[in-house]
């Protein structure tokens, strides 16, 4: 068995809801869903119990109707866990990694300013990447937004 | 043209001084105006200085298209700076937005934004190509 | 004591000035810093997903300038594993050669913005002047000083010829006989030394704690380099060393970035060596199918991360980066805490960082007198170089 088929086999064995949601894409590279309720015993038992405590990034996803965010967690052997969980456009809250990853930070102010998401705990800080003035409620990387819709006054 | 006029025009052709500002750029340009001052090619013969307000400057080089929050300091700096004033637009993203025209943050060239003097394109704009630019605008100033 | 914020400064003193740092000192010490960014945000992200994957390379290539090749190359990598095509080896080879050339232009560039930010301008002179070989061979291998275009999706566009390798090895012994001078001037050189040392220094567990990347965490004893743990290109054909120190401080950071180079050169003598002959471009059809991968790559900064989502057409639907800075920012905020202002411009050149320094604001509020001021960065530079003269430290 392989790094990644023993990384898929440790989930399974902790977590059966991730049976058969596990793919391997290639050498050092894992993909898998889950539900949002589970993130913190998760990322807890990745960091703790099989030592994936680095955070690469946070990629923020315009689903349709979901946003999807993408934990990218690694460790020293270079495999890369890419796991993925997704929150309703509606009403799309989630709680702040940055008391596991204080790095996050700045990923998580992108996940707001580009995407429109409620990250609960984020520390108090200026925001990131937009600038001050930035209309309330207009979303860069949301599929439906187009740069027209900041309309010719804040030009 | 009077003789006062015609010794502040020699003084700015002999030793225009320079100030230097990054309007969003991908640091490329800035780094090749860097560039032209060290002693390969070295800017420095021409007279020309490099300043840090635009107080005292002549022109200014610009590089970078022009992102939202850059637009208030470059119309800032560009009205601190005593008449005349000239702008140089170095690099193709500084003369019309170049692969970031169109992109949401940015307004465009740096004309959208401010008068340009002389443009300079290239991506990036070699030392070769900015000490030419900046000499031909020193020849033009000759002229008046 | 209130706090009375008043704007001074280079610009206009009745307009608000959007400082990018924020600095609160208590008599000279700094207290707490907060960095607003955000300058240099293009909106890259959104337009790549408007252009096709071969447009996005050269879009891509100009996310900075100084490390371009690094963009390129780690999304036509992702781009590459979504497509399912295997690179031909010489490709491999071409990318990680000019992938070295690009650490040691960058390197000699810090080495020389280093100097530059604590007062040592023959240091700032003698290095680019050495970074004008590599910038030559740019222009002679790939067409271009800066943005070299040389990679495709399923390789490079252009050859390295017999002649070309040859000239990049001459090059090389040159410079390394350059960097051999430059390591005297770091190790034995009493006053850079005094002023490097036991600045901006932050713990090993605290570079793991923010994620720090590239010299930055190496300095600290972290042992982590993408080439070596997470191998692309031709990296896991080549035996390098991966340089730490446990000095902690911006002198760790820079007998870090000077092994690096000593190592780059080994590096790229191997690859030159080794080439296998062969094509050096696979063909890829338009349309990617559908997936998502991830590429990472050590840039001279750090580790470059980009995410790659495909719908099956020509135009990505989703395309992510990470650049190593970020991944710093916290991790020289905290390095800031507790060091004189005057530090300040060499911490953060220390990190090597990708946006722009040369026209930054600091505002700067003082804790005992409750004033606040603004300062630009050459301002602040003047000051910290005058300061430590003060204290006997001059070049």
């Amino acid at each position: 068995m392989n790094i990644e088929e023993e990384v898929q086999q440790e989930l399974i064995k902790s977590f059966n809801f991730l049976d058969g949601k596990i793919r391997i894409s290639r050498i050092r590279r894992i993909f898998f869903e889950m539900p949002v309720d589970k993130l913190e015993e998760v990322l807890e038992f990745l960091m703790d119990k099989i030592h994936f405590n680095i955070l690469c990034t946070i990629t923020g996803l315009d689903e349709g109707i979901t946003i999807g965010i993408l934990y990218h967690l690694t460790r020293k052997d270079g495999v890369i866990i890419n796991l993925k969980i997704s929150i309703p456009k509606d009403n799309p809250k989630i709680k702040t990694i940055t008391n596991y990853f204080p790095g996050a930070e700045y990923y998580e102010r992108e996940l707001v300013d580009l995407l429109g998401a409620e990250v609960e705990g984020l520390p108090e800080g200026p925001r990131y990447p937009l600038p001050d003035g930035w209309p309330e409620g207009q979303y860069p990387l949301r599929k439906d937004w187009k740069s027209d819709m900041l309309g010719k006054e804040s030009k | 043209m009077a003789v006062i006029e015609r010794i502040v025009n020699w003084a700015r052709i002999k030793s225009p001084w320079i100030i230097h500002f990054n309007s969003g750029a991908c640091n490329g340009c800035d780094i090749e105006i860097l560039a032209s001052l060290t002693p390969t090619f070295d800017l420095e013969r021409f007279g020309i200085l490099l300043k840090g307000t635009p107080r005292h400057a002549d022109v200014l080089m610009c590089s970078g298209p022009v992102t939202r929050q850059t637009k208030d300091r470059l119309i800032r700096i560009y009205e601190q700076m005593p008449e005349p004033k000239f702008v140089v637009a170095v690099g193709t993203c500084a003369c019309s937005g170049g692969v970031f025209d169109g992109c949401y943050n940015v307004c465009g060239g740096i004309d959208t934004v401010i008068p340009v003097s002389a443009y300079i394109p290239g991506c990036t704009a070699s030392p070769h190509a900015i000490i030419d630019g900046v000499v031909k605008l020193l020849g033009s100033l000759k002229k008046k | 004591m209130d706090r009375v914020v008043i704007p001074i400064g280079p610009q206009h003193p009745a307009l608000k000035e959007p400082e990018s740092f924020r600095v609160t000192l208590e008599g000279e010490k700094i207290k707490e810093v907060s960095l607003r960014l955000g300058y240099n945000h293009r909106g890259i992200e959104k337009a790549c997903e408007a252009r096709t994957y071969m447009q996005n390379i050269y879009l891509l290539e100009r996310v900075c300038g100084i490390c371009s090749h690094s963009h390129s190359t780690c999304y036509v990598q992702a781009v590459e594993d979504l497509a399912g095509v295997e690179v031909p080896k010489r490709a491999l080879y071409i990318r990680t050669i000019v992938g070295e050339l690009e650490r040691l232009h960058s390197h000699l560039l810090w080495l020389g913005v280093a100097g530059h930010e604590i007062g040592f301008d023959t240091l700032f002179m003698y290095s680019w002047r050495d970074r004008e070989i590599v910038m030559d061979l740019f222009a002679k291998i790939t067409g271009n000083r800066v943005n070299y275009g040389i990679n495709t999706i399923g390789g490079v566009r252009r050859d390295i010829s017999k002649e070309d390798q040859k000239e990049i090895l001459i090059a090389v012994d040159k410079l390394e006989e350059r960097t051999k001078y430059y390591i005297k001037v770091a190790t034995q050189e009493v006053t850079l030394i005094k002023r490097l040392s036991n600045v901006g220094k932050l713990s090993h567990a605290d570079i793991e704690s923010f994620g720090a990347v590239g010299p930055v965490a190496r300095a600290s004893g972290v042992d982590r380099d993408i080439r070596r743990d997470d191998p692309y290109a031709a990296y896991d054909e080549i035996s390098f060393k991966v340089i730490t120190d446990n000095n902690e401080d911006v002198y760790g950071r820079t007998l870090v970035r000077v092994g690096e180079l000593m190592e780059s050169y080994s590096i790229i003598r191997q690859a030159i060596k080794n080439m296998p002959d062969g094509p050096i471009t696979v063909k890829v059809p338009r349309k990617i199918p559908e997936g998502e991968s991830i590429s990472r790559y050590e840039a001279p900064r750090g580790e470059d991360v980009h995410y790659v989502k495909s719908n099956g057409s020509d135009i990505p639907e989703r395309v992510k980066l990470r650049a190593p800075t970020l991944a710093n920012i916290k991790a020289v905020l905290k390095m800031l805490e507790n060091y004189n202002l005057a530090d300040l411009p060499i911490i953060v050149a220390a990190i090597d960082p990708c946006f722009s320094c040369t026209d930054r604001a600091i505002s700067i509020t003082k804790l005992d007198t409750g004033r606040s001021e603004i300062m630009d960065w050459k301002s602040l530079r003047e000051y910290s170089i005058e300061w430590y003269k003060k204290r006997g430290i001059r070049f």
